[in-house]
């Protein structure tokens, strides 16, 4: 049996972050949640795990605002699932969370890790 | 919702098993695998939960931001809300009216058990010369009710008016023979007692009755014990056996049912309606070829020379809602015209009001409103004005009915007492509402939220025209359009009216004043004692002070009932195929008495009486028709088939052709002298004539005294002036053309209203361009000629496609109208003019507004 614990704390997720990471990984082709969840898990090396009661309310908000589109399908073994696609507009919703991020992410780094220069000017 | 609810719920499902079967494959037993999966995903019904208040949350909480922005919006303008929904109100109110009449006269289901599996079964000849309502005579009608198999049981009736005596005055009630199966076919039972049997629907046993609801309580103080107690019907007494239930009148608005009891006479035969109730398992088709398979199986009448009958099998609704549906449809489009006449001005109200918050929705843009929630927003508030304005259409509908109702001629729209307010009514309100908030909303909340922020956001800056501009003009010339139709819908019932009423009828009505009596059979029961009857109260009604002339006959023009056929001519003159005459028994004196001319020989006497050779006066048509180069006076004509040596008749005078019916053509008629009738039943039914002096006042009463005295138990019968039996004749296109006059006018006023509205505003806001023109030399005559103009364009390209509107939809009415074509050019020209007119008053208001513009203040005030 695999076990998930690594011994590392799992991170939770803030909810735009969250959209951020849904949008991502349909920008690889159409998922049902299941394989949302595991392919979030599987790509943050299982430092990710989506909890489901934040996944589905935000497949389903995202739906609504039109980023991705949800289509009844069968999948590869037999299963009826609801698959999500990315839209164009999602697509582009995507870009720019992902700038944004970046900015975000690119502030905070400096913030972590201020140059000497600058700790010493202050 | 619960559709999207099951697909949460199967999203979620689908979640466990594929990890399930995930976890299988990697080796975990079933129940492990299970119990692992659950345990990751958590509480399935918490996250299903929490999913569909995403779904749910977002929509509502939007709604009813909408829903509070809209209401704060609609407050701040308090004048437009008022006259929007005021406008609304009224047409949809009116519409919800007209539906409540539509909806329980012609979609509502009879008020009969299984009203869909009713039939009127009917085999009557196909060339008869005038309108026969369905039915079977009596011989085929017994054949077939034994012999029915599609049908579970079918059962006779006939309408009929008795005379209740013995319990207050007496009176005439409206009434019918039934068979003994009749309730059960309809599926009703009596609620005190019970129904005929079939003992009792056999000659000499029928003398028992059934009483309605309303009789029952207005004559009979609502008496428990009535049963088995006894009244007086046409000089019969018959036993009370039951009481119907409240409501129930059916044929018609009968009071009192008694049994059909046939008697077949070897000589005549009777035609009555037949209702069946189909087999649950068969088709009207079925019952229709079994109809005439049982009636051609029949041995052949050898004198019957009308091989051509056809079996029919109608849906009994139909034959109760008859002719109204037609004009309750024409009534119902025209109502609807005038709701998108005020949808109209309603949307243009709108984009006027847009204009003026471009600013606000510039700021709501900027902020960071989406163009869809814009939309969204402007379209929930139209929708909430039509919701307003219908729920104040509820209150306007409840007194319209009552006003249709009051206006509705009696008698003349079948069903009329079911017609009330319900469920149906006020969900056709609610949906009539949503749709128009949406119809009238949709392009100005289109256009409203497709502004761009800079152009409004910009002081100053005033645009002239653009595509608002645009959009109100369409609005105003369909607006003028649909108000043309109806006004040329109404134009032609008014004409069609006046040439009712200036018709030539070949009487003359002024102050007359007629009575009906119905002479019982059992105290009338030969013509001698029915001839004494009318020769005594011909002479009392002369004596009264004021009365000039009096005559008597059998059946009044203007009546609904009548006695045709054709006759047999002496000599080598053929008698014309096809020709049918009116035979009216009269008195002497009843020419004079009706104002009908005498144009060649003499009028009846005294002495064309019973063993007095027989002689008959011939209408001109007749004379015209049989002897057209000749003098009628003295030919010779018979009602027998042959005539014997003492059947024949000798014609001794000519009179003017007489109009009879609603139809309002001549009738050729034949007039035979009561004295010389000896049939009861052609002279049992009679009406009194009475010509007053000019000025004798109301003679009425003592007309009715005159009655009294020589029998009292004699009620008597539509008491009333000719002129008032014509409008009765004529109520049902003079209904119709009440109420579209009453649409055409509403539709007027809103257009008129409209064009003002956008006038008035157009004005406005070209304000300070005008000031420009002046100042720059313009005159307030140019002013006023320029505003006129545009006024005048709008009104003429309206009134084209009203025109072409008119000539494409009046033929609707074309079956009420009288001696005018649904294309009558005159009535479109005049009604153009009217509606020309109007908008050029609309257009004055402003164009005037508009002169009075001074060059240099406008100028000033907006810089």
């Amino acid at each position: 049996m695999p076990t998930d614990s690594h011994g590392l704390s799992r991170i939770e997720l803030l909810q735009g972050t969250l959209d951020l990471i849904i949008l991502q990984t349909l920008r690889w082709g159409p998922r049902h949640g299941y394989g949302i969840a595991q392919m979030i898990r599987a790509s943050s090396h299982d430092v990710l795990q989506v909890d489901t009661g934040s996944l589905y309310p935000a497949l389903h908000r995202l739906e609504r605002q039109g980023w991705i589109a949800a289509d009844w399908s069968t999948s590869e073994n037999k299963q009826r699932v609801r698959v999500y696609t990315l839209t164009a507009k999602g697509q582009k919703q995507l870009e720019r969370e992902r700038s944004q991020w970046e900015q975000l992410s690119r502030a905070i780094g400096a913030i972590l890790a201020p140059p000497a220069s600058a700790e010493r000017e202050s | 919702m619960s559709r999207r609810d099951d697909e949460i719920q199967e999203e979620i499902a689908a979640h466990l098993a594929l990890a399930i079967a995930d976890k299988m494959a990697r080796g975990a037993t079933r129940a492990e695998a299970e119990r692992a999966a659950r345990a990751e995903f958590g509480n399935v019904t918490h996250v299903a939960e929490v999913t569909r208040e995403v779904r749910r949350g977002v929509w509502l909480e939007r709604l009813g931001q909408d829903l509070r922005y809209g209401w704060r919006a609609l407050r701040r303008t308090p004048a437009f809300t008022a006259v929007a929904t005021a406008t609304l109100a009224l047409a949809i109110g009116a519409n919800s009216a007209v539906f409540t009449v539509v909806n329980s006269v012609l979609l509502a289901p009879l008020p009969f058990r299984d009203p869909a599996r009713l039939y009127v079964v009917s085999y009557l000849p196909t060339n008869l010369p005038f309108e026969v309502p369905p039915g079977l005579d009596d011989r085929l009608y017994l054949e077939y009710a034994s012999h029915v198999k599609r049908f579970e049981r079918v059962t006779g009736y006939q309408r009929q008016e008795l005379t209740l005596s013995g319990a207050g005055d007496a009176t005439r009630l409206p009434g019918a023979l039934v068979s003994a199966s009749f309730f059960e076919v309809l599926g009703v039972q009596p609620a005190l007692g019970r129904a005929f049997t079939h003992e009792e629907d056999q000659a000499g046993n029928d003398r028992v009755a059934i009483l309605s609801d309303r009789l029952w309580r207005s004559r009979f103080n609502s008496d428990q014990s009535i049963l088995g107690k006894t009244i007086v019907l046409d000089g019969i007494t018959r036993t009370i056996v039951g009481v119907m239930a409240r409501g129930f009148t059916f044929p018609a608005a009968s009071d009192v049912w008694t049994p059909l009891a046939l008697r077949l006479d070897p000589r005549n035969s009777f035609i009555f309606p037949v209702i069946g109730r189909l087999r649950a398992d068969a088709t009207p088709e079925q019952a229709r070829s079994e109809l005439e398979g049982i009636a051609l199986g029949r041995p052949q009448d050898p004198r019957s020379a009308e091989p051509r009958s056809a079996a029919r099998i109608i849906p009994l609704k139909d034959t109760v809602v008859g002719k109204t549906r037609t004009s309750l449809l024409v009534l119902a489009g025209a109502v609807l015209f005038v709701l998108l006449i005020a949808c109209a001005n309603v949307a243009n109200l709108l984009l006027i009001r847009a204009a003026t918050r471009r600013h606000e929705m510039a700021v709501r843009v900027a902020l960071g409103a989406s163009r869809g929630r814009i939309a969204r927003q402007l379209l929930t508030e139209s929708v909430l004005i039509a919701l307003i304005g219908g729920a104040v259409g509820i209150l306007v509908a409840f007194i319209g009915v009552r006003a249709l109702l009051a206006m509705a001629p009696a008698g003349r729209i079948p069903r009329i007492d079911e017609v009330h307010l319900d469920g149906w009514v006020l969900a056709f309100t609610l949906a009539v509402s949503l749709v128009t908030g949406i119809l009238f909303g949709l392009v100005p909340a289109r256009s409203g939220a497709r502004r761009e922020p800079q152009e409004a956001l910009g002081q100053g800056t005033r645009l002239v025209g653009g595509p608002h501009h645009r959009l109100r003009s369409v609005f105003v010339t369909a607006e003028i359009a649909l108000a043309l139709i109806l006004l040329t819908g109404a134009g032609l019932m008014i004409k069609s009216f006046l040439l009712m009423r200036s018709l030539n009828t070949g009487y003359d009505a002024t102050g007359v004043v007629t009575m009906s009596v119905n002479l019982p059979s059992i105290a009338y029961p030969d013509a001698g004692r029915i001839q004494a009857f009318h020769t005594a109260l011909v002479e009392r009604l002369a004596r009264i002070p004021g009365a000039t002339r009096v005559g008597a006959v059998s059946f009044r023009p203007m009546e609904e009932v009548g006695i045709m056929g054709d006759f047999w001519v002496e000599g080598a003159t053929p008698f014309p195929h096809g020709f049918s005459v009116d035979k009216p028994t009269v008195s002497p004196g009843y020419f004079a008495a009706l104002g009908i001319r005498m144009l060649e020989g003499r009028d009846f006497t005294p002495i064309d009486r019973a063993g007095a050779p027989g002689v008959v006066v011939v209408s001109e048509a007749v004379a015209h028709r049989l002897w057209p180069n000749e003098r009628a006076v003295g030919k010779r004509i018979s009602m027998q088939e042959p005539p014997g040596p003492n059947d024949w008749l000798t014609v001794i005078g000519v009179v003017n052709d007489v109009v009879q019916d609603a139809q309002l053509v001549p009738h050729s008629t034949i007039y035979l002298p009561y004295l010389q009738t000896n049939t009861p039943f052609f002279m049992s039914q009679m009406t009194f004539v009475v010509r007053p002096a000019s000025g004798a006042g109301q003679i009425a009463p003592a007309m009715q005294a005159a009655l009294r005295d020589i029998d009292p138990s004699v009620p008597a019968q539509d008491l009333r002036t000719m002129d008032a039996s014509m409008m009765d004749t004529i109520a049902e296109p003079v209904f119709q053309m009440r109420l579209l006059a009453t649409f055409a006018f509403l539709a007027l006023l809103l257009a008129a209203l409209g064009t003002y509205g956008v006038l008035a505003y157009d004005v406005t806001e070209r304000t300070r361009e005008i000031g420009l023109r002046m100042a720059l030399g313009a005159t307030p005559g140019t002013v006023l000629r320029m505003v006129l103009g545009r006024t005048a364009v709008l009104a003429l390209l309206g009134a084209a496609l009203g025109v072409a509107g008119s000539l494409a939809l009046t033929s609707v009415l074309t079956k009420s109208l009288f001696e005018v074509k649904p294309t009558d050019p005159l009535t479109l020209v005049a009604v153009t003019v009217v509606l020309l007119l109007a908008a050029l008053v609309a257009g004055y208001l402003p164009a005037q507004r508009a002169a009075g513009v001074r060059a240099l203040t406008t100028l000033l005030l907006h810089e």
